[in-house]
């Protein structure tokens, strides 16, 4: 009876499959942006797998496609996420993430205290970054000084802004509010009258660093504002990109984890958390040029220090985003900056 | 039983089309729909934000600007490389409608990207121009209306000669020889009695690039950046960035609703300018 023998051994290997399934490693998946796969995967996955004796998984993408994608999950699928403080303040007030039980992360006492705690009772910064401007010094000059340069009519036609829906964007119109001497939350009228006025320096507005860098590296710009971790493919692509030295300073990322409401691994993901934050990791992570540390046990040379803001006091001149603040106005700035750049 | 019979194998299709189409097209319009008592017109609230935005009236008036440009151009374009492909012998016909449907083999966005390359400021065309002294300096094309509209006529121009071509060559080649022996020239010809009889093919090629240029997202987000947002991008915006999906189901059923309504007037002007019928 060959249809009989098909059914029996369907229903074994069925049977099989099932039996097996329960011994398979406990999965845990980590949502980021896929940069630095290579580094990451030997400093972080390799070394946390044998730990936990578990299979790391991947979800990639930028801030906004990841945290849309937690949303329409319902906070379910991911166990540590990655995100930058802007969007995991809006994961935040979504309800997508938990509180973090500090008591499970120890290394989170080593911390910059600005890393400790970025958002309340969520999760800490791993790595903290600049928002500021840079420009090919063979185009510019005289050197870019302060963020009014923005405003500088020798660079009509050279400038290519982060779009208001990135990390970046929204400062754009606080300095805009700077520039027009009013708070940018209380006066917008005022505030996008003089980003209206950049319109002319403006070729496009970028949504990613890799179409930043393209504009760079095919002469579309001589300027743009972006975050420091650009700094090292925009030098490779462009060796005369230099980044500028603000007299009115620049504006701390602070790159976050948290763990979604819908993590099946908590536990794991606090050891994963407490992990990324010891010296070791951070360590490593900033001498191969992967991330900045937060973690204050960490001693970098001065040429591994170049590149990032290292030390408490670089740290602390940084100016930081209330994105409580931010984030609501951030809604109705979308329509503003739409119709000054998209008209 | 028959009927019977018949009916039971259309069933897997039509609940196929059910559930992976009707039912998210329905879903996505009931999201359009704000409260009942939400602002001045109640349901329709989400609507009258959409028209009321300046800058959203300004890019449904340019995704028609430029899908009407590129469906004027491609029909220019098409019809004449249509033409003297069907007037050629068998042999070179098949190789010039497999060289004109080569790009149709590539991906959107490589193509689109190809146009970075070419109209950037250290691109060809730029150099050409400065290389020929009619300008000075490089002109900015890129993020540009034309920028957008010349990538996506080299799109759309191979899938209206494709179209053109069959309509061509069934048009009676007696017609022709007939219209020659009264006195018709080859432009008197072409005017009096192929374009007459492409004019059904002319539609169907129109409606085509029409739709498929007012969908487009990859050409007008990669050669228009956001200065030259279309209602393709802007969808994405609304959707994937600003995490407003109302937002996103409005512009989504306003494009519905400008397709269904082309695809139909577009019919019924196919149908009534066709010669054949009357």
């Amino acid at each position: 009876m060959p249809k009989f023998k098909t059914l029996a051994l369907s229903s074994l290997s069925l049977a099989a499959l099932l039996a097996a399934a329960p011994a398979a490693a406990q999965t845990f998946t980590i949502s980021w942006w896929g940069f630095n796969g290579d580094k990451l995967q030997a400093i972080i996955v390799d070394p946390f797998q044998e730990i936990c004796g578990c299979e790391v998984v991947f979800e990639t993408g930028n801030n906004g496609d990841r945290l849309n994608r937690l949303q329409m999950r319902s906070g379910a699928g991911v166990d540590v996420i990655y995100l930058t403080d802007s969007f995991s303040q809006t994961g935040i007030e979504q309800g997508l993430f938990q509180p973090i039980d500090r008591a499970q992360i120890p290394n989170i006492d080593e911390l910059y205290e600005m890393a400790q705690a970025p958002q309340g009772e969520f999760g800490p910064a791993y790595t903290i970054g600049r928002i500021g401007l840079v420009y090919d010094a063979s185009q510019v000059n005289p050197p870019i000084t302060s963020w009014s340069d923005l405003w500088r009519e020798d660079l009509a036609g050279m400038i290519s802004l982060p779009n208001i829906t990135t990390t970046a964007g929204p400062m754009v119109v606080l300095k805009a509010g700077d520039h027009a001497g009013v708070s940018a939350y209380e006066d917008p009228d005022a505030t996008f009258a003089a980003v209206a006025e950049l319109v002319p320096n403006v070729v496009t507005n970028y949504n990613t660093g890799s179409e930043m860098i393209n504009l760079f590296s095919t002469g579309e710009i001589a300027m743009s504002m972006t975050q420091d971790f650009t700094l090292a493919p925009l030098r490779a692509a462009v060796p005369t990109i230099e980044w500028a030295a603000l007299e009115d300073g620049e504006i701390a990322v602070l790159n976050t984890l948290n763990i979604p409401v819908g993590s099946e691994n908590v536990e794991l993901a606090h050891q994963f958390i407490n992990f990324v934050l010891s010296a070791e990791i951070q360590q490593q992570l900033a001498e191969e040029g992967v991330d900045a540390p937060v973690n204050t046990n960490v001693t970098l040379n001065e040429d591994q220090a170049a590149m990032w803001t290292y030390g408490e006091d670089n740290i602390a001149r940084l100016q930081r985003i209330d994105y409580s603040l931010l984030n609501p106005a951030r809604v109705q700035w979308l329509d503003l900056w739409n119709e000054t750049f998209g008209m | 039983m028959k009927r019977l019979a018949g009916w039971m194998l259309a069933t897997p299709a039509t609940l196929m089309i059910a559930l992976l189409l009707v039912l998210p097209v329905a879903a996505t319009i009931g999201m359009t729909f704000g409260a009942p008592g939400a602002g001045t017109w109640g349901v329709a609230q989400p609507y009258a934000d959409f028209f009321t935005s300046g800058f959203r009236r300004r890019v449904l008036w340019r995704t028609f600007e430029v899908a009407g440009w590129v469906t004027v151009i491609s029909l220019a374009g098409g019809l004449v490389t249509a033409y003297v492909v069907s007037r050629c012998p068998p042999r070179v016909k098949s190789i010039l409608i497999v060289l004109a449907v080569f790009p149709l083999l590539t991906g959107v966005v490589v193509r689109s990207f190809a146009w970075l390359v070419l109209l950037g400021r250290q691109g060809m065309v730029n150099n050409v121009l400065q290389w020929s002294g009619v300008t000075d300096a490089p002109v900015a094309m890129l993020y540009t209306q034309g920028a957008v509209i010349v990538a996506m006529v080299y799109i759309f121009v191979p899938l209206m000669v494709l179209v053109l071509v069959g309509v061509l060559e069934n048009i009676p080649e007696d017609l022709l020889q007939a219209s020659s022996s009264l006195g018709a020239g080859p432009v008197a010809s072409f005017l009096q009695v192929t374009l007459p009889l492409a004019v059904p093919g002319l539609i169907v090629g129109a409606v085509l690039v029409f739709t498929a240029s007012f969908t487009s997202y990859a050409t007008p987000h990669l050669l228009g950046g956001t200065r030259q947002m279309m209602m393709g991008t802007l969808l994405h915006q609304q959707a994937m960035v600003a995490f407003d999906w109302p937002g996103a189901a409005v512009v989504a059923a306003i494009m519905l609703v400008v397709i269904v309504a082309t695809v139909l007037l577009m019919t019924r002007l196919a149908r009534r300018m066709n010669p054949m019928t009357t």
